[in-house]
């Protein structure tokens, strides 16, 4: 096991600059969750730490060793691809244990870490199939057997659930987790759902553009996004924005004036943007109408699209409430969850 | 879902596939049969489909008239060494040209493609010119030497390349991840998942020697060094006529090999034709 610090890191490809600069400190045992939309460079940084990829500037190190100019193999990392990455022409055992066999492991210690991560994952009995034999789950499993096998120093995935239908990539998404609370590896993870990034995390590197948009524990990026993109990119359903200006009677949004609380008076005639989250709206005689569009009941909660002034918002709520499209009800916005962000630059004021 | 053809339709598709057949099963079927006919009836008219009198004789002629056993053998480990080294060149270039980044690495596959566009009789001249000065002439080293690094290893590299290019490159970064250079990502992971384009190579290049006809004839003199396409030459009568019934049993001999590969490899061929997105 080992810390992982990016100092400043940079790639370019000629003239474009695809990560401008990076600075992350992972701490020794920590699983650390890159996460952002497609092309914003969070394979490249997770490649360049395992030394697939060259960097242009700025050191990283491994267990306090800069390992910049080291391969792959020297650099005590292991990592699972997203497309599984597992030999064709190898059966799950020598899969496994393919790695060890090149740095002069014995047979006998071969055999002994296969079975070990074999039984952790639940592959015993199918050590002996080849990777076409087997289904997208236990595929996953075999990449993550040939991970751990090594006991590395620190563990790369690349979108390692991605290829997985949705009730399985949850399964997985637990079996990860779990196997890392009981090896304690650093882990660094790149996702672009949120999702797993939110249940999987001890912290959560938000990336845009090739540059780090906040770095933050699950919850401190749900609930203080520095940002607009941050905000909208964390959590599901996204975060609604209403753009508009702060006066003082409220947030003067499109068609309708939402409340504010006392602290934000400051930016008085700023223009701003005004996010809530779905579930942050309450149902309240006293609050203001908004004309219902699309109901979706979801069991334990009912997705409600409806209108707010002109624009268009999602609520989330926890009452069974019978709503039907085209009515109006009247919603209140929890006024200690709001934020607002700088119409400029997207930097929240509150 | 496939359509399941109507009994009608199938027996007209067998019928013509069956008629699609003749022209290339009627040459061997007449090789084979005119082997053992008498020299009068193979022009007899109407022609013989199926001999009416049998001379095996011939067969045994074939070893008489000829060095025979020596000239199978220079034919065999001729065919076995070319198809080897063209492999091991053909892989390893292939390889080369579609997974290491180096410059002009496109241009350079380009100049050695046109390799193919020029056809032996245009280098066999200054070829000869070469091995004459080299002391090579009349062994049997250019037959080796020139389809190892010459137009069919040229063929046989594209036909690599094109696989190589197909193969995930998450596995050779996986296999790096996991110790291994750059050789040895070739020769374990690579190489063990090209087999088929290595049989395709393997089958196309066996053929081709076995098949050589110019070179032998320009590069070798004597009738112990000879291949078995020129040895069928040779087997004429006193004014230079051809002895057919003779000829062709020493053709039937040599078409067997040929025909035993085929008809064991026939999975591999067809899949790596369909792996190199090649025709025939």
């Amino acid at each position: 096991m080992a810390e992982v610090t990016l100092s400043d890191v940079r790639k370019s490809y000629g003239a474009v600059d695809i990560i401008h600069g990076v600075d992350l400190e992972i701490r020794d045992g920590e699983f650390v969750v890159l996460v952002g939309p497609s092309g914003c460079g969070k394979s490249t940084l997770l490649r360049m730490i395992a030394g697939l990829e060259t960097i242009t500037g700025g050191d990283i190190k491994i267990g306090g060793r800069v390992v910049n100019d080291l391969d792959p193999k020297d650099r005590d990392i292991a990592m699972v691809f997203q497309n599984y990455a597992l030999y064709p022409h190898m059966t799950v055992a020598t899969n496994m244990g393919f790695s060890l066999e090149h740095r002069g492991t014995s047979k006998a210690e071969i055999a002994e870490r296969v079975k070990w991560a074999a039984d952790i994952l639940g592959l015993a009995h199918l050590l002996d199939r080849y990777p076409r034999q087997l289904s997208g789950g236990q595929r996953q499993r075999v990449a993550m057997g040939r991970a751990i096998v090594r006991d590395p120093q620190v563990f790369l995935f690349d979108e390692p659930l991605s290829n997985l239908d949705a009730k399985l990539r949850v399964v997985m998404r637990g079996e990860i987790k779990s196997l890392h609370q009981k090896l304690k590896t650093t882990t660094v993870y790149v996702t672009h759902d949120q999702v797993e990034a939110m249940t999987m995390a001890d912290k959560i590197v938000v990336l845009s553009g090739g540059k780090v948009e906040q770095i933050g524990a699950p919850l401190d990026l749900y609930d203080r996004p520095v940002n607009q993109f941050v905000a909208g990119f964390i959590g599901s359903p996204a975060m609604n924005f209403l753009p508009g200006t702060i006066t003082s009677e409220g947030f003067s949004a499109p068609g309708i004036m939402l409340p504010l609380p006392e602290a934000v008076h400051e930016f008085r005639d700023r223009k701003a943007v005004y996010g809530i989250r779905p579930e942050h709206f309450v149902l309240d005689d006293n609050g203001v109408p908004a004309e219902i569009i699309l109901v979706e009941p979801m069991g334990s909660e009912t997705q409600v699209t409806m209108k707010l002034g002109e624009t268009q918002v999602t609520g989330v709520f926890r009452e069974r409430v019978s709503l039907s499209p085209g009515a109006t009800i009247r919603v209140r916005p929890d006024l200690a969850s709001i934020h607002l962000f700088a119409a400029d630059g997207g930097q929240c004021l509150n | 879902m496939k359509a399941e053809l109507s009994p009608r339709m199938k027996t007209s598709l067998y019928g013509l596939m069956c008629v699609l057949l003749i022209p290339f099963v009627f040459p061997t079927w007449w090789m084979v049969t005119s082997s053992v006919k008498p020299i009068s009836d193979i022009f007899a008219f109407p022609p013989q489909l199926v001999p009416q009198n049998y001379d095996w004789t011939t067969y045994s002629k074939v070893f008489e008239l000829q060095p025979f056993v020596q000239q199978y053998w220079n034919s065999a480990y001729i065919a076995a060494v070319v198809t080897i080294g063209t492999m091991i060149v053909s892989s390893m270039a292939g390889y080369a040209f579609a997974r290491i980044r180096f410059p002009f690495a496109n241009t350079i596959f380009m100049i050695v493609l046109l390799g193919l566009l020029i056809p032996s009789e245009v280098t066999i001249v200054p070829l000869f010119q070469m091995f004459l000065k080299a002391g090579m002439v009349n062994t049997h080293w250019p037959l080796i030497l020139v389809p190892i690094f010459g137009a069919p290893s040229v063929f046989a590299t594209f036909v690599m390349r094109q696989f190589f290019v197909t193969l995930p490159t998450e596995l050779e970064e996986a296999a790096r991840v996991d110790g291994l250079g750059r050789f040895k990502i070739f020769r374990k992971i690579a190489l063990p998942l090209a087999k088929p384009a290595l049989a395709s190579v393997a089958i196309f290049t066996f053929l081709h020697s076995w098949n050589l006809f110019l070179e032998p004839i320009v590069f070798l003199s004597s009738a112990e060094k000879f291949t078995l396409p020129q040895a069928l030459t040779q087997y004429t009568d006193a004014y230079g006529g051809p002895m057919w019934n003779i000829q062709l049993a020493a053709a039937t001999l040599t078409a067997l090999p040929v025909l035993i590969v085929f008809i064991i490899a026939q999975k591999q061929f067809v899949e790596g034709l369909a792996h190199t997105g090649l025709k025939g």
